[in-house]
């Protein structure tokens, strides 16, 4: 049996960087604001050159691996950008709606976006950022029915308000629920309802 | 002169009885949380004018165990039990998705050999968790049989897994960098030993269940989902291909050695009904078992010699700082990790994307207009795990 090639199952990994690429070109000729990151690190590094790069994130330089992604600047833009996805680019399917709170002391979350098209195979990463102080973004079930419960589940979590969510309860804590848990600023509370929680 | 009004209950001759005023009073109907049907504890509210449900809603979160926060406090590793905690009938899948997605930040792959393991061990309990998803449908919707039928051949795949990594339920046997293990001698050949006795009974099952008559009476044109539906509500697995979506992450985005493997993805095809209602749900997955049998069969044929893991990756793992979201085809659908990393030993984020969390999120829009007894047949073909929905 030959040696595994380096790359054999991870076609769609390199697939993110061209899907990444392509979604680019074409949001931005639309009209919309939004940048490309690309990781300088390789998903797959070669022999010897993974001790290299062990040494120098040592030294501390900061170096990033991963998936390519597209950036929006102006968060108000989501609905449409996403419509634009769907009907221009072929996502037909929301596959994940999240956050990501860095540090406490940060003044943004990240609001992430994963969408995947079952024609073209591709798969698209979408961030903007939510500025703490003004936690709030527009829902895209309108557009996505799909992400009505994962936007309600982030909502609790992390204090975003979803603007025109049709539903926004609870999703997994109780209705009486204090504080948003995934924050990184987040205090377990001492008691609910009489059971103690230290 | 005049006719007296015919008393009530006594029809003159010729005269039909037409009811035209009854009014039904609408019943607020709790299944659940601890109904045998919702699989768990699921709290669906159902409002139900006489036996027709007119609207549905799911309550979840009994089950809910922060996973994600304890990723973020525990080690890389340390992580890896509470993966299997999720969809705890499918717990080799999770590691694995787990397991790929640190994988992906470390920039290492598995030698072939560990590779083949996994595939193979993941197929093996693919089989594992559609026997249960088939046993208890039979179950849901009264035909008790068929359960102990699944759970007597599920007991032979329990005890391979027990054999190769000591666990029953819960393995933590794939792990960043490769599995915990190699085969212990003789494993591969009872795996084999498996295949051969599981081809032999899952005609049985067929026939027992799948072709039978109130069977099919029950499920076939009930809780229909359409392809545009399922696929904007972001349903995947069998839920979608029962829809008639030719989709599956194996073939269409492989990992592991799937790209080397020769399989079929079934499809939904109104076998019995209409493309899409809860037969096809079921359908798809009786015949998925022959299809993971078939790639079980291959990995065993194409075994290679070697290590199984990578040397590299030891207890304390500091993936490079970055994120990455890795979907694998669980037996419910897709199951994605969405990792960060800031380069320290603990994870900044990790997110689980759970099948079955969006299949579920759908079932309450297809319930109304049903049949009460048919809304228990929808939940049943969703084979959801509470473990998974609330995480």
């Amino acid at each position: 049996m030959p040696a595994l090639q380096r790359d054999t199952g991870w076609g769609p990994m390199q697939a993110y960087f061209e899907a990444a690429r392509a979604a680019h070109a074409a949001l931005s000729q639309a009209g919309f604001p939004v940048e490309l990151h690309q990781p300088n690190l390789p998903v797959f590094a070669a022999e010897g050159e993974a001790k290299e790069l062990a040494a120098a994130h040592k030294e501390g330089k900061h170096l990033w691996r991963g998936d390519a992604y597209v950036q929006l600047a102006d968060r108000g833009r989501i609905v449409g950008l996403c419509r634009f996805l769907r009907d221009q680019l072929a996502y037909q399917q929301i596959i994940d709606v999240t956050a990501v709170d860095h540090a406490a002391e940060d003044k943004e979350l990240w609001g992430m976006y994963a969408f995947l098209s079952l024609t073209t195979k591709l798969r698209l990463s979408v961030k903007t950022m939510i500025p703490k102080d003004d936690c709030r973004i527009d829902s895209i079930v309108p557009v996505y029915p799909g992400a009505n419960w994962h936007e309600r589940e982030t909502a609790e979590f992390y204090g975003i308000t979803y603007t025109g969510h049709p539903d926004p309860r609870h999703m997994l804590l109780p209705d009486d629920w204090v504080g948003n848990p995934l924050r990184k600023d987040y205090k377990f509370p001492e008691e609910y309802h009489g059971i103690s929680c230290v | 002169m005049e006719r007296a009004a015919p008393s009530p209950g006594l029809l003159q001759p010729g005269q039909r009885e037409i009811e035209l005023d009854v009014r039904t009073q609408d019943v607020e109907i709790n299944m659940g949380p601890q109904h045998p049907s919702t699989h768990g504890v699921l709290r669906v509210l159902i409002r139900a004018d006489g036996e027709i449900v007119t609207a549905a809603q799911s309550h979840l979160g009994y089950l809910h165990r922060c996973a994600e926060k304890i990723g973020e406090n525990v080690d890389w590793l340390q992580y890896l039990p509470y993966t299997d905690r999720y969809d705890y009938l499918a717990a080799m899948n999770n590691n694995l998705g787990y397991s790929l997605a640190v994988e992906k930040l470390l920039g290492i792959e598995v030698p072939p050999r560990g590779q083949y393991l996994r595939t193979l061990i993941v197929e093996l309990n693919r089989i594992a968790s559609h026997l249960i998803a088939f046993g208890t449908y039979g179950l849901d919707i009264g035909a008790f049989t068929p359960f102990f039928y699944a759970f007597r051949e599920r007991e032979l795949l329990l005890d391979i897994f027990e054999k190769i990594c000591g666990a029953r339920l819960t393995y933590s046997f794939i792990r960043p960098g490769g599995v915990f293990n190699d085969a212990p001698p003789g494993w591969l050949q009872h795996v084999e030993d498996f295949c051969r006795q599981f081809e032999k009974k899952w005609p049985e099952y067929w026939d027992l269940l799948v072709e039978n008559k109130i069977f099919i009476e029950r499920t076939a044109n009930v809780g229909i989902i359409p392809r545009d539906l399922a696929i904007a509500w972001g349903c995947t697995g069998p839920m979608l291909r029962g829809s008639g979506v030719d989709w599956d992450l194996r073939r269409d985005q492989p990992y592991l050695v799937y790209d080397r493997l020769e399989f079929k993805v079934i499809t939904g095809v109104g076998y019995r009904g209409t493309v899409g209602d809860c037969f096809d749900r079921n359908y798809v997955r009786m015949l998925e078992m022959v299809e993971s049998l078939k790639m079980v069969r291959q990995c065993l044929d194409q075994m290679p010699e070697g290590e199984v893991s990578h040397p590299d990756v030891g207890l304390i793992i500091r993936p490079a700082p970055g994120e990455a979201y890795v979907g694998i085809e669980n037996p419910r659908g897709e199951l994605g990790h969405y990792v960060v990393s800031d380069g320290s030993k603990i994870a900044r984020r990790v997110r689980v994307r759970a099948p079955s969390f969006c299949n579920l999120s759908l079932v309450e829009h297809i319930m109304p207009g049903t049949m009460l007894a048919d809304a228990v047949a929808i939940i049943g073909a969703t084979d959801i795990v509470i473990g998974e929905t609330d995480r």
